[in-house]
């Protein structure tokens, strides 16, 4: 029975720290959003552009969404395998070194140094901090499951052990280097093979960080939150496998139009379109799952985040593989375009899944009720309107460029310099930005509905003594 | 304490367990049927495209 209190107590200090460092990453995104169309809002050399966005990338995936997932992930296991995790004071040595990372891959991002490869840009020493963590969460992750108490392992697992197998490849290969000090490296790869490498990592952390735990927790709490069970049990085993398999070759398609072999690129767009069926299978699973009784829309606050989650995780999985397209790359790429896609999948479907876990999680391991379902309700269509608002300027804004920059004179000399179509775009940015302050403040809403809940529930354990 | 140890029954709806839905093999097939075909027709060592080619061929318009 302690042992399960012990566990919860690791599990609400992932979530705690991960909302920190949410905040942290939230904060910086608006701020770099402001520095793009207003350039005074760099201050040298720690907070210009260059700096902040690292910190504001890493502090989010890393901070907010590794951090989360870690807690989450102990949480889900714990109960589809009917036991306490198998090494408790281990699990909380991880969250106490998590955060102690965390702090140092801020600080140093803050002073400059960066292995220069998207994604993965912590210097040498912070990789094997982030490679002991993830060992940590493999060991107790696979020896919980192997212990377990209940044969049948649900949906859920399986995707948190794909995340933790492929992260672990990923993240070890693409940081191959060889130190040339305490705070600098030269990665093994280099020139096209470099750029090959750290596109496969790069959007296979999207698929394994992004996608697969977030399904984990998709497949777990919709049926928990609203009662219904899964529409169908093999189709997300078909559409688990179908997943993990084509994910991996998908990487290429990041370099189209570029000295990458033709044939591999080929190769990485014919996936990538593949990958439509199995992302489809979650989204048709979920909407079925929630078609035997479409109330809970308008009943369960819960249901809202989990579906709309799983509508912008569709919108994402059509969007992304026609990007990737050789006619739709060559219009798209290197524009604004792109971080309007990343933001529709990390605001819209991540966060919103997330945060939903957690209004699950807190209340559960309080033994009470979330403090004000209208504050969740707030918080709900702030998020929405805040990350509409940030996807649909930078889909106006990036097709604008990239027409702008492929328009050409009948000689063939470029129609625009590079600054029209730079000014063009400050309107669409300060949209964003508003946008952007939409979504903090929805955020703040989740925030201060989580303090409450967590004082309501410590009043009540108080009392029951 | 564990208040909400899962009941494995609850998670998985029962009549429709072993479902595909028909549209969505539609789409899975369809989709690697699609992959071949583009795979065979942009790899320069089978249909003999190449993205050096097809610039060339553009910029001559």
């Amino acid at each position: 029975m302690n042992d399960y209190q012990y566990d919860n107590g690791t599990v609400k200090g992932f979530i705690v720290s991960s909302i920190f460092w949410g905040v942290v990453g939230i904060i910086v995104g608006l701020w770099i959003s402001i520095q793009m169309w207003s350039p005074a809002w760099n201050i040298p050399p720690y907070f210009t552009f260059g700096r902040l966005r690292v910190v504001h990338t890493n502090g989010l995936a890393l901070g907010l969404g590794v951090g989360a997932i870690f807690g989450i992930c102990y949480y889900i296991t714990m109960r589809l395998t009917k036991r306490p995790l198998l090494f408790p004071r281990l699990a909380r040595f991880h969250l106490y070194l998590f955060n102690a990372a965390i702090t140092l891959a801020a600080l140093s991002l803050f002073a400059g140094m960066n292995q220069s490869l998207e994604y993965a840009e912590l210097e040498w020493p912070l990789d094997i901090g982030v490679v002991v963590l993830w060992v940590i969460f493999a060991v107790n992750i696979f020896g919980t499951i192997i212990k377990r108490k209940e044969e049948q392992m649900y949906i859920s697992l399986w995707f948190i052990l794909a995340t933790v197998v492929t992260v672990a490849v990923l993240y070890i290969v693409n940081n191959l280097a060889v130190p040339a000090s305490l705070f600098k490296s030269y990665s093994i790869f280099a020139g096209v093979n470099s750029a090959n490498v750290q596109w496969w990592y790069g959007h296979n952390a999207v698929g394994f960080i992004f996608t697969t735990p977030i399904l984990a927790m998709f497949y777990y709490f919709l049926p928990k939150s609203t009662g219904l069970p899964i529409y169908s049990h093999r189709l997300s085993i078909v559409a688990f496998w179908s997943l993990v398999f084509a994910y991996l070759w998908t990487g290429a398609h990041h370099l189209v139009y570029t000295p990458l072999p033709d044939w591999i690129q080929t190769l990485g767009i014919a996936f990538t379109i593949f990958l439509i069926a199995p992302s489809w299978g979650s989204v048709v699973n979920g909407f079925y799952t929630v078609g035997a009784d479409w109330s809970q829309m308008r009943n369960n606050y819960l249901t809202k985040f989990f579906i709309l989650g799983i509508t912008f995780y569709g919108l994402q999985t059509i969007q992304g593989p026609t990007q990737g397209l050789r006619i739709v790359s060559q219009l798209i790429h290197y524009t604004d375009w792109v971080p309007g896609h990343v933001h529709m999948g990390t605001m819209g479907w991540v966060t919103m899944t997330v945060a939903a876990s957690i209004y699950y999680i807190i209340p559960k391991i309080y033994n009470t009720e979330i403090h004000s379902v209208k504050v969740a309700n707030a918080h709900f269509y702030l998020v929405l309107t805040g990350q509409l608002i940030f996807s649909i300027t930078m889909w106006f804004t990036g097709i604008q460029q990239g027409a702008l920059w492929k328009a050409t004179n009948p000689d063939g000399t470029l129609k625009y310099t590079f600054m029209e179509g730079l000014i063009k775009n400050y309107p669409f940015w300060q949209m964003r930005t508003v946008g952007g302050l939409i979504f903090t403040v929805g955020m703040l809403f989740f925030i201060y509905n989580i303090y409450m809940t967590v004082r309501k529930g410590k009043a009540l354990a108080a009392s029951s003594i | 304490m564990i208040n909400d140890t899962d009941n494995l029954e609850a998670f998985e709806a029962k009549e429709t367990v072993n479902k595909l839905p028909v549209s969505w093999l539609i789409l899975f097939w369809g989709l690697i049927l699609w992959g071949i075909y583009y795979f065979v027709s942009y790899t320069p060592s089978i249909s003999g495209w190449s993205q050096e080619k097809a610039y060339e061929e553009s910029i001559r318009k």
